[in-house]
């Protein structure tokens, strides 16, 4: 398609034409008009074409309009579409003879940009030419350079081997002798390698020194004549041909892509890429994961599998191919591989195969211990790895047991800086550990983490622990619900996690996470970010029972609890309110399914949980709704005189909703809006029980659904008639 | 709505344990078989990490030219090997030595012409691999069958009758190995946690790389820590009276500006001396084992002669690095290189690495 591109549009565009009238009835104007300029444009380029195949010898370039026409029209073509072969012989021609010099020449030779092949004549003639006509050395350098490029594109190399003796008399040329080599290097035979061409390239080395190129064609010329090439070359030579700077790459590729052709390469870059992704492999040799292949090695199979044929996970390539073959799916010669193709992973969900899954753990247990634990580092590789485990486990849902055994050791060693986001991914994926163990392995290392880490990576921290709950939550009532429960209480094999080492287990979190929240939270200053995702982790802790069926309630400790009420911004407030009307959802239900189970078989919720949970919700109503902030029977004593002297008016008032911090703005606001005229903000005034209704319902509407949650559930309104038959009415 | 009735139901009863149902019991780590699978798996070390020995059994000397092939037994000694660990083989089976070799033969041919844009026909026969077992190089029946592996190749500018030299020898080991571990793995596994090479770079890479790409195993560099050369040290001392290790060298860095590197030599009746006054408390209190040595006695052996270097140099060797143990027994170097040169005390000195390998398992 490509090759009728050029010259012989002549053709195509007169036929063309003969069709234009004949369709012209039912085609517009317009149509016809571009298609007639399009006829012109590639008419205009045959013209050029003709121009260079016929001009005379010695036409002066300076001044010569023609010529400045005809190849701004060469170029245009080549750059967008590339060359037909036969424009590529006519212009090659024409450059190579000087019929006009060498500044034509140049401009001719960068933009020979072929749109499908080059024809070996023309490259061959081209080749003669260097000798015959006086090109300047550069412009035979870029020639040898573009014959490089096109290289795979020449149609045959049969006539270009033939002249390798005279391509090769050109290596004593200095400037020409690295990109003479290269082309000799592709065009080398076994019988071009003669005794005389080892002597000429040796003496070539005693002149130039050990350059690559020379020694790049000596190994090749070894590799055929071993005998005839005594010289020892170092096993790897260091870099392959320089990949020089070549100006029709871009272009080569550019146009081979809008031809919706293949890009091949040139061969120079195929060989150096090639070089260099070997050099890589053998720093980070662990990091690669294994190509997926079939086992090597058959065994004189057991009679039960050779009964059916198995079916290597290579060749399956579809989710329903693998679904019909499942039974007869041959496990790849490295288990490693699985991890890099999505459908394999799926398979790897339901193997059963111990030694599998062993063999899988030992290849990611040695390829983590190797480059994360013994030697450092912080490479694309690296992150990459990470990142293909971390969606491997994301596929799973599961964690990998000895990416576990890693993280218990790494998290002694590490900096907490170092790939944050992955390592606290692989962390949040832990399975439960044994509260006896919990300590040791994960507190310990991750106490001494937090407290000397930045604040992003105490919130880091905070989001991994709050995953890592969530799993085993959900593991918990997977687990719960699909075993008809099978947990047992009194386990007979110290292995097995029951039910109650379970919920020790998530205490032993829950507790670890409230002393670090509490402390995080002084050290950062109540930061509302921090508290944010302390937040987050109590809004996971406040619903185990409802949401995962594990009988455990845990309440925060008083240095969450009141950062969080006493916060400046309304968004913690709304959320510790949802937290506790949660909270108080759980233990109601908890509480009336204690009543109805026989006592023996009963969870137990402890009573100081119920005594905490209550403390908490008094404190909170008195401070935000009975303006009784300094109650007697709180955590917070501030002494009366200290009170007084403070000088604070009303102080029992300060935090009610209308004073408190967080929501002083929406009161002012409620106020303008409730009383418009009024030039003096008396805040106070809401107080009255009709605006405190308008003005509670004012703030639910500002998306303050927890706030609104706890006000309903937890605060009963001793309304008057009146209210009770707005309230009505308003529902 | 109402999930009361839901999780009443769910809440445990006293009975017995009830097996789960095969399906989760794969990898998964639900709750119920997290540690249960792990233990079995070995993964337990993660949670009660492995240490090393704290008392071993004096290196009896064996003589092993009754047990080894005496051929076998020269070319372990008298050179040395760079170490690795190697993860447990799958599938690897000590009666296919044969087609492994051949295996092995084609795929180093196959590495070699690799980026050769012709095919080589002297390649072919260029190399000739063996792989053979070492009978009688083990200790307990948990440990398998050790196994050479040797690399044979014509120099490439040989005539055309010369013979084929060896140029890479290996060997994968197993000797005294914890059997709690080698008894957790499936039966599909050869545990020879140590591996020993000797020869050319490229040609260790290609061995290594055939043996992950077969056997599904991993290669990680073993190095001999400090703890491990001092028992070394001790252990050879511990052989003088039966075979004169010359002298005690141990080759110590101290971290100063400019680095400074101490070459410790010490007389063999010295160490000899030293060694017993440390060790008669020891063989007094214990009457039945008294050929077993603890750690206690291998740190007071080495922390007397630092204080004997104290006296005289006034350089304290605690803040330095032991880098190298050496007498006529053999050496050994923290980059994990190790020379046996008295086929007596081979096991002994096989015993401590193949400890040292365990170790390094991952999992």
């Amino acid at each position: 398609m490509a090759e009728t591109l050029c010259l012989s549009d002549s053709d195509r565009s007169s036929s063309s034409d003969q069709s234009v009238p004949s369709r012209s009835n039912n085609r517009s104007l317009r149509i016809a008009e571009k298609e007639r300029k399009k006829n012109e444009a590639e008419d205009s380029f045959v013209l050029a074409l003709r121009y260079f195949s016929e001009v005379e010898a010695g036409t002066p370039v300076t001044g010569n309009d023609e010529l400045d026409r005809n190849l701004a029209v060469v170029e245009k073509v080549a750059f967008s579409k590339g060359l037909s072969p036969e424009a590529i012989s006519v212009l090659l021609e024409f450059a190579m003879s000087l019929r006009m010099g060498s500044s034509p020449c140049v401009r001719v030779l960068k933009c020979l940009i072929p749109a499908s092949v080059v024809p070996q004549q023309a490259v061959v003639r081209a080749v003669v030419w260097l000798n015959v006509s006086k090109i300047p050395i550069s412009t035979q350098v870029l020639f040898i350079k573009w014959v490089l490029t096109v290289f795979d594109l020449i149609d045959a190399k049969d006539q270009l081997r033939a002249i390798y003796g005279f391509i090769f008399s050109f290596i004593t040329e200095e400037n020409l002798c690295p990109y003479i080599c290269h082309l000799l290097y592709l065009l080398t035979r076994k019988e071009n390698v003669h005794l005389y061409r080892v002597r000429k390239l040796l003496e070539l080395q005693s002149k130039l020194g050990r350059q690559p190129f020379l020694m790049h064609l000596l190994s090749l010329y070894k590799v055929f004549c071993p005998e005839l090439v005594t010289l020892s070359i170092p096993s790897r030579i260091r870099s392959g041909f320089k990949n020089y700077i070549s100006p029709w790459k871009s272009a080569l590729v550019a146009v081979q892509k809008s031809n919706g052709q293949q890009v091949s390469s040139s061969i120079s870059a195929a060989f150096t890429i090639k070089e260099k992704s070997i050099s890589r492999k053998r720093k980070h040799c662990h990091l690669d994961l294994p190509a997926l292949s079939s086992v090597l090695n058959k065994e004189p199979q057991s009679e039960q599998t050779s009964r059916r044929k198995m079916v290597p996970l290579v060749h399956l390539s579809s989710f329903a191919q693998m679904l019909k073959d499942m039974h007869r799916i041959e496990l790849p010669a490295q288990m490693g591989s699985l991890l890099g193709s999505s459908l394999a992973l799926q398979y790897l969900d339901c193997v059963q195969e111990e030694s599998a899954l062993l063999r899988l753990n030992f290849w990611l247990g040695c390829a983590l211990h190797e480059e994360f634990l013994f030697c450092r580092q912080t490479s694309e590789e690296a992150l990459q790895f990470l990142n293909n485990l971390l969606s491997a486990q994301h596929f799973l849902q599961e964690g990998f047991s000895s990416s576990d055994a890693f993280l218990y050791k790494f998290l002694n060693v590490w900096d907490g800086s170092l790939l944050r986001p992955q390592i606290l991914g692989l962390l949040s994926n832990i399975p439960v550990i044994p509260s006896t163990q919990i300590g040791r392995l994960l507190f310990e290392p991750l106490t001494q983490l937090f407290f000397t880490s930045s604040m992003f990576f105490k919130c880091g921290l905070m989001e991994c622990l709050n995953n890592m709950l969530l799993k085993w939550l959900t593991w918990h009532s997977v687990y719960a619900l699909e075993d008809d429960l099978d947990i047992s209480l009194n386990s007979h094999t110290s292995i097995n996690i029951t039910l109650s080492g379970f919920k020790d287990s998530v205490m032993e979190l829950v507790h670890f996470v409230g002393r670090l929240a509490s402390l995080g939270l002084q050290l950062e200053g109540c930061n509302t970010l921090l508290l944010s995702f302390i937040l987050d982790f109590y809004e996971t802790v406040c619903d185990t029972f409802l949401k995962f069926g594990l009988p455990l309630v845990v309440m925060p400790p008083p240095g969450v609890f009141y950062p969080a009420l006493l916060a400046t911004d309304p968004v913690s407030v709304d959320r510790l309110a949802y937290i506790m009307h949660r909270y108080k959802l759980n233990l109601t239900s908890a509480k009336s399914q204690e009543k109805q189970t026989e006592p023996q078989q009963a969870f137990h919720i402890s009573r100081h949980t119920f005594r905490q949970f209550n403390h908490y919700l008094v404190f909170m109503v008195n401070c935000l709704w009975n303006c009784r902030m300094f109650h007697a029977n709180t955590d917070m004593h501030v002494r009366e005189e200290l009170l007084h002297k403070s000088n604070v008016p009303q102080y029992w008032t300060r935090f009610d909703f209308i004073h408190h911090p967080a929501f002083t703005g929406y009161a002012v606001d409620f106020h303008q809006k409730c009383w418009p005229g009024k030039k003096d903000v008396d805040v106070n005034s809401i107080k009255q029980s009709k605006p405190w209704s308008w003005y509670l319902e004012y703030l639910f509407n500002q998306g303050f659904d927890g706030l609104k949650d706890f006000v309903h559930s937890s605060i009963s309104r001793q309304v008057t008639a009146g209210d009770k038959l707005q309230d009505s009415q308003q529902r | 709505m109402d999930p009361l009735s839901e999780s009443g139901m769910r809440t445990p009863h006293n009975g017995a344990v009830v097996q789960r149902r095969s399906k989760t019991r794969s990898y998964r780590q639900s709750y119920r078989s997290c540690l249960g699978t792990a233990s079995r798996l070995g993964v337990t070390p993660a949670l009660t990490a492995r240490r090393l020995n704290a008392s071993r059994r004096a290196a009896k000397p064996q003589n092993l030219a009754d047990k080894v092939n005496p051929e076998h037994l020269a070319l372990l000694v008298k050179a040395e090997w760079q170490l690795s660990y190697v993860t447990p083989l799958y599938q690897f089976r000590h009666t296919q030595l044969r087609s492994y070799s051949r295996q092995l033969a084609a795929f180093i041919v196959a590495e070699k012409q690799q980026g050769l844009a012709v095919e080589v026909s002297e390649l072919h026969n260029s190399y000739r691999v063996s792989l053979s077992v070492v009978q009688g190089l083990t200790e307990s029946e948990d440990d398998a069958e050790t196994v050479l592996i040797q690399i044979h190749s014509k120099p490439m500018f040989a005539r055309q009758d010369e013979p084929q030299r060896s140029v890479w020898s290996g060997w994968l080991t197993c000797v005294h190995g914890s059997p709690e571990y080698l008894r957790s793995l499936p039966k599909d596994f050869t545990c020879l946690p140590l591996f020993g090479s000797r020869g050319p770079e490229y040609l260790s890479r290609v061995v290594k790389s055939w043996f992950q790409k077969t056997f599904d195993c991993c290669f990680g560099s073993l190095e001999i820590n400090h703890t491990s050369l001092q028992w070394f040290a001790a252990l050879w001392t511990d052989c003088h009276s039966q075979s004169h290790i010359q002298h005690l060298r141990m080759l110590w860095t101290i971290p100063a500006a400019p680095p400074l590197q101490i070459t410790y030599t010490v007389d063999p009746q010295d160490a000899w001396d030293l060694w017993n006054s440390v060790r008669k408390e020891a063989t007094a209190a214990v009457t039945e084992d008294a050929a077993s040595i603890d750690l206690e006695e291998v740190t007071g052996f080495l922390q007397a002669l630092k204080s004997h270097f104290y006296r005289h140099f006034r350089l304290d060797l605690s803040a330095g690095t032991l880098q190298q143990v050496s007498t006529a027994l053999g050496s050994a170097k923290s980059s994990g290189r190790i020379k046996m040169s008295n086929s007596r005390h081979v096991i002994a000195t096989l015993t401590l690495l193949t400890e040292c390998a365990l170790l390094r398992m991952p999992i």
